[in-house]
């Protein structure tokens, strides 16, 4: 499946408008918000049609998914949005995680706990908010240029550097880093980036500390993160989709494709393919550097990309300066 | 005194709906603490045994309360037993430190929940620590959810 789907259940008392846009959502928020009774609603509309009493419009079906059969039950759902409502422990499960994977649904996931076995995006954590019997979603992390701080000191040098994994994002990063006299480190994994960042907040608790991670599947360590920047003004977030998102947005790959799949990734993404959009982006820029001098690796940086030019344009689409 | 065990714990039921829904007595519903808690995340005002008037759902039952306030319940009126806490959102957290002042309670939670601004006593059971506020808070239990 791929693009954005609109689903409308309204009965009498109670309407839901809103839109899901990848393959992952996940639904959080405070008690009595209504994330049960849609799931409810949604169920009695499966389950009864229009005999239910409730209206559902989507151009795709939407269903349930709960208890231990899960798995057979996953079998025959192709091409549908699923939702699954929090109490249904198997969501947390790696075999839930690599069975999904490839599958054509989009899943809607309600739950505060973290999946760090799903790769969901920051921007597809959402809230129900509702005004008497209207309910629609809102992302819970939305800044504009993905940049996350508390109140932060009147300065915009940082002194600490910390990168999700130690692949060419972190070669890149740590090359200008070295430069410039600024430490970086690696937290050796997304689900390192909190204790990493703790120990460095409170080790240095004067000194600005700018951590980079891939936005496309941070969503289940950005309520840690987040609550730690509230804490420590001097602890900043960026997260761009990844770094390879990165490189196709700086413009040093002229391709006509490129920018019109980064107008609008969610046609292009095909959710069985692509379990994460960080792969996509990974696959789109070694396809189209694959014959030129800017061939991308993933794993080891190719030199060509430490060169001044190229360096200042992926520079240029940071919202920070080191 | 509040307990809390943070990350996967098996020994908490995890899926408080349907415990509650198997368990609950209705002198738990017209109980003035609960009445209270009811209004605070539900909005729903207790009109007698087993009915519960929503503004939006208009005249419920108890197993149709908010998740959040039927955890509350669960953990007020079975504190032997060890729920999973992050059934509640963080309109609930003020109603678990208050429940944690009058008795002693243990609760599971797998997500950092917002207690607030304000000073507490919660014990992190995963470390022995006793912590005050939301910073002390933070660093040691996001280490575990």
């Amino acid at each position: 499946m791929r693009g954005t789907h609109n689903v409308i259940v309204q009965n009498k008392r109670i309407r839901y408008d809103f839109d899901i846009r990848r393959n992952l959502t996940i639904i959080q928020g405070d008690s009595a918000t209504g994330k049960t009774t849609l799931i409810d609603m949604i169920q009695e509309y499966y389950e009864n049609g229009s005999m239910s009493g409730i209206e559902l419009r989507s151009d795709k079906e939407c269903v349930i998914l709960s208890g231990r059969k899960w798995e057979n039950d996953l079998k025959v759902i192709q091409d549908s949005i699923v939702f699954i409502d929090e109490g249904n422990e198997f969501v947390f499960t790696d075999e839930f995680a690599a069975f999904i994977k490839n599958t054509d649904n989009y899943y809607v996931i309600v739950t505060r706990e973290g999946i760090p076995s799903l790769p969901y995006n920051i921007e597809e954590i959402y809230g129900i908010r509702d005004s008497g019997k209207y309910g629609v979603l809102k992302q819970v992390y939305n800044e504009f240029f993905h940049i996350y701080q508390g109140n932060r000191p009147d300065q915009n040098k940082f002194d600490m550097i910390i990168t999700e994994d130690s692949n060419s994002g972190y070669q890149f990063f740590k090359a200008t880093a070295d430069e410039r006299n600024i430490i970086c480190e690696s937290a050796g994994g997304k689900s390192n980036i909190f204790s990493v960042a703790a120990k460095a907040v409170a080790a240095h608790p004067k000194e600005m500390i700018l951590v980079i991670a891939d936005g496309a599947a941070f969503g289940a360590e950005m309520e840690k993160i987040t609550r730690l920047i509230a804490d420590h003004g001097c602890l900043v977030l960026y997260v761009p989709e990844s770094f390879e998102w990165l490189i196709l947005k700086s413009g040093i790959v002229e391709d006509k494709e490129i920018t019109n799949i980064l107008e609008a990734p969610g046609e292009y993404i095909e959710s069985q393919k692509y379990f994460s959009w960080e792969r996509f982006f990974t696959s789109l820029l070694v396809s189209k550097t694959e014959k030129i001098y800017l061939k991308y690796m993933k794993k080891v940086l190719n030199p060509s990309y430490l060169n001044n030019k190229v360096k200042s344009k992926i520079f240029a689409v940071l919202p920070v300066d080191f | 005194m509040l307990s809390i065990y943070y990350g996967r714990m098996p020994e908490a039921i995890f899926n408080t709906a349907v415990y509650f829904k198997n368990v609950y007595e209705d002198s738990w519903i017209t109980d003035p603490f609960s009445k209270e808690m009811i209004l605070d995340v539900d909005k729903s005002t207790v009109l007698g045994n087993g009915v519960i008037d929503s503004p939006v759902l208009g005249k419920i039952a108890p197993v149709s309360l908010s998740g959040g306030v039927k955890t509350l319940m669960l953990i007020n009126n079975e504190p032997q037993k060890i729920f999973n806490a992050s059934t509640c959102g963080n309109n609930c957290a003020k109603w678990i430190l208050k429940i944690g002042e009058m008795q002693d309670v243990t609760i599971n939670l797998r997500h950092l929940m917002d207690f607030g601004q304000e000073t507490f006593d919660i014990h992190i059971l995963n470390t022995g620590q006793i912590v005050h506020n939301m910073k002390e808070l933070v660093p040691i239990a996001g280490v575990f959810v």
